[in-house]
């Protein structure tokens, strides 16, 4: 017993420490401040829009609290889309300067002079940095369906709320996979603002101009004259493959589907698969199929970038400066 | 001489007085009315028909007055022969001629005797009605038209009269005696009743409303009907001709109508074809429109014959597309007869083959293992 408290104790100690730094942080404070200020613009446009609104027939009718979620009147984007776009940064902020702000500061080999394992230090980083983003998000989805409830005055029902509840899980996922990658490159970079703009950069080639790039391709290899719909459906496959090599891409296939209960599908579709089809949502476990590969691939992605950095990390000379 | 010659004279005269007494005596005497009923019950309401011969027992041909008198102001009479009204009737000698006398009895008049005459000239017949206190016991019930013919879903609406010839307010209790499953509804007055109120000489305007059982075979039905009163009654009897009708219900034995089915699998659905119609349906096919690319197979394909009532259970095994996206799909299957058809639109819920996500489970399973080989392996240093 007295040595199972032992080892457990210095971890968290670590963890506690670190939540508190991240939380005290300016960059923290200002990351949130942005996240706060673009999700409650894109709450009220959605707000908005709701007013105006007009109940329809369609199946996704009964879905109406979700629509909070992905609906917006033009003026902002939509709630899920800021949050695939604001969401790397914050991973990345959060992490990029995890192991080598301390090396350069001379506190890492303190640290580590301590009776501790070494990979605390690492897990204890990345453990803090996720629970702060679990909490973050869990009261950003709790908000947004508390000023719903106030605002609309429908209840959630249970379905919508364990579609939420996922879509939070998936956010956090997401956002794991860019700080396991900025960790990485924390571990990797010995300059705080290396590591930092090469995850930016990233951030900015796949949310900016990796779409271009992709469409440039598409355009090259589509053939000049008329194809048959098989060749059709089978480019627009291809082109989408390649698409899905973006984690960001992974992310809104994941949340349109958990959000919009009508998505049937997100490739392309033949119009055989369409005959006898009527509109109808899907239950959540079958939308969950449509994205179980999005979801593993994030979740396969962020449990990778985490390995790599856990080994560069441990294999790392580290002395005193 | 003179005194034998008054003797004479007397006796002339006297003769002469005799003779032409007894020739007004023979006049008179020669002619005869005669009918057989010359007293007669009858209630209220009823008419009396008299025939009478009047009959020439003289030579010569007499042509007389013909009347009656004392007949109560209130009753109608009229004399009839050779289809005229007459007023005067001659008869030949040794011949006799046939007028009749039509006596109505009101419903309003007190029991007792009425006696009046028949007159021929001076001749006159006494008759009699003897009218009984009951009045007329009759009641006219009558339907102008007691044969109709429709299929089992139809309804027949027969309309009747019924007319109380008393001289009562009568209170008819009205029952009908349909076949067991069918339903009558009486209404007098347009509303649904069991009994109705006829005044006396009244009449009233009854309808049946006649529905007939939904499981009933084809051919002819007959209900009798009654109005029956304390003292009267009257019946009637309708005709319904059912003809048989072709029905058909495909559904499933829970008559719920989704499922769900795996992309790609294929999944055994029990159905029922009910004949709801009374006649016999043969060679009923199954058919099923169905997204393309599935298929929709059925055991048996034909059913040869299907009594009325009753349910035949046909299965049919539905195969998804490989390549069906999750959701709702369609899947309309048909029961057919030449005569008749009915479908069922199936909901069936398409599901992913669980595979996909297992693959996804396995990767996870993998990085995850790679994880824990990292920590193994460089964790406690």
């Amino acid at each position: 017993m007295q040595t199972n408290h032992s080892i457990v104790r210095p971890f968290w100690v670590i963890v506690n420490k670190e939540i508190s730094d991240i939380i005290k942080s300016w960059r923290f404070i200002i990351m949130l401040a942005i996240v706060l200020l673009t999700c409650t613009g894109s709450l009220y446009t959605a707000f908005t829009g709701f007013a105006t609104a007009k109940p329809t027939n369609d199946p996704e009718e009964s879905f109406f609290f979700l629509k909070l979620f992905t609906i917006s009147d033009g003026t902002l984007p939509s709630f899920i889309v800021f949050i695939s776009f604001l969401g790397p940064l914050l991973g990345i902020s959060m992490g990029f300067d995890a192991i080598n702000s301390e090396q350069n500061k001379g506190t890492l080999s303190r640290v580590l002079s301590q009776p501790i394992y070494r990979d605390y230090v690492l897990n204890a980083k990345f453990l803090a940095s996720l629970i702060v983003l679990s909490i973050l998000f869990f009261s950003l989805n709790l908000l947004v369906l508390g000023f719903g409830l106030v605002i609309i005055g429908i209840p959630p029902t249970a379905e919508e709320v364990f579609r939420i509840l996922m879509f939070s899980i998936v956010s956090i996922v997401y956002v794991a996979f860019w700080l396991n990658l900025s960790i990485l490159f924390s571990v990797g970079f010995r300059q705080a603002t290396t590591s930092a703009l090469a995850g930016i950069s990233i951030w900015l080639f796949f949310s900016i101009f990796y779409n271009m790039i992709v469409n440039v391709i598409a355009k090259g290899i589509s053939p000049r004259q008329m194809i048959s719909e098989y060749q059709l459906v089978s480019l627009q496959k291809l082109i989408q493959n390649i698409m899905r090599l973006n984690p960001g891409q992974l992310f809104d296939d994941a949340t349109t589907t958990l959000l919009v209960p009508g998505v049937r599908s997100l490739g392309p579709l033949t119009m055989e698969q369409m005959s006898g089809a009527i509109p109808s949502p899907l239950p959540l476990g079958q939308s969950m199929m449509l994205v179980w590969p999005q979801i593993t691939a994030l979740f396969a992605g962020t449990l990778v970038f985490f390995g790599l950095a856990y080994m560069l990390f441990m294999r790392r000379e580290i002395r005193s400066r | 001489m003179n005194k034998l010659l008054l003797i004479k004279s007397f006796i002339v005269t006297t003769f002469l007085v005799l003779f032409s007494f007894n020739q007004s005596k023979a006049q008179t005497d020669s002619l005869v009315l005669y009918t057989p009923y010359t007293k007669v019950s009858v209630s209220p309401g009823n008419s009396v028909s008299y025939s009478i011969d009047v009959i020439n027992k003289g030579s010569k041909i007499r042509n007389e007055d013909i009347s009656a008198s004392n007949i109560p102001r209130s009753w109608d009479h009229s004399i009839t022969a050779g289809g005229y009204n007459i007023d005067k009737l001659a008869t030949l000698p040794g011949e006799k001629k046939t007028l009749t006398l039509k006596v109505d009895v009101p419903y309003q008049v007190k029991k007792g005797n009425y006696t009046f005459y028949a007159k021929a000239g001076s001749v006159s017949l006494p008759l009699t009605i003897n009218v009984s206190s009951a009045g007329s016991s009759v009641t006219e019930f009558t339907c102008d038209q007691k044969n109709m013919e429709g299929t089992s879903s139809s309804s027949f609406t027969f309309n009747t009269t019924l007319k109380n010839k008393t001289a009562t307010n009568q209170q008819y209790a009205l029952m009908a005696d349909a076949p067991r499953g069918w339903s009558v509804v009486i209404k007098p007055n347009y509303k649904q009743a069991t009994s109705t109120e006829v005044e006396a000489n009244g009449t009233k305007s009854i309808s049946y409303e006649v529905k007939p059982s939904p499981s009933v075979k084809a051919g002819t039905y007959k209900i009798p009907v009654k109005a029956v009163s304390g003292s009267t009654s009257a019946d009637l009897e309708f005709e319904v001709v059912i003809t048989g009708t072709y029905e058909m219900n495909l559904s499933t034995p829970s008559g719920l109508l989704s499922a769900h089915i795996t992309a790609g699998s294929e999944k055994k659905i029990e159905l029922t074809v009910k004949n709801s119609g009374t006649t016999d349906l043969e060679n009923v096919e199954l058919k099923a429109s169905k997204p393309k690319d599935w298929s929709v197979t059925f055991e048996p394909a034909k059913i040869s014959k299907i009594a009325p009532g009753q349910t035949e259970t046909v299965y049919a095994t539905i195969t998804a597309a490989k390549k069906a996206i999750p959701g709702d799909y369609v899947v309309q299957m048909d029961a057919k007869t030449p005569e008749v058809n009915s479908s069922a639109s199936f909901r069936l819920s398409v599901r992913t083959p669980i595979t996909v996500g297992l693959v996804g489970i396995v990767i996870v399973v993998l990085v995850l293992l790679g994880i824990v080989f990292l920590f193994k392996k460089y964790g406690r240093r």
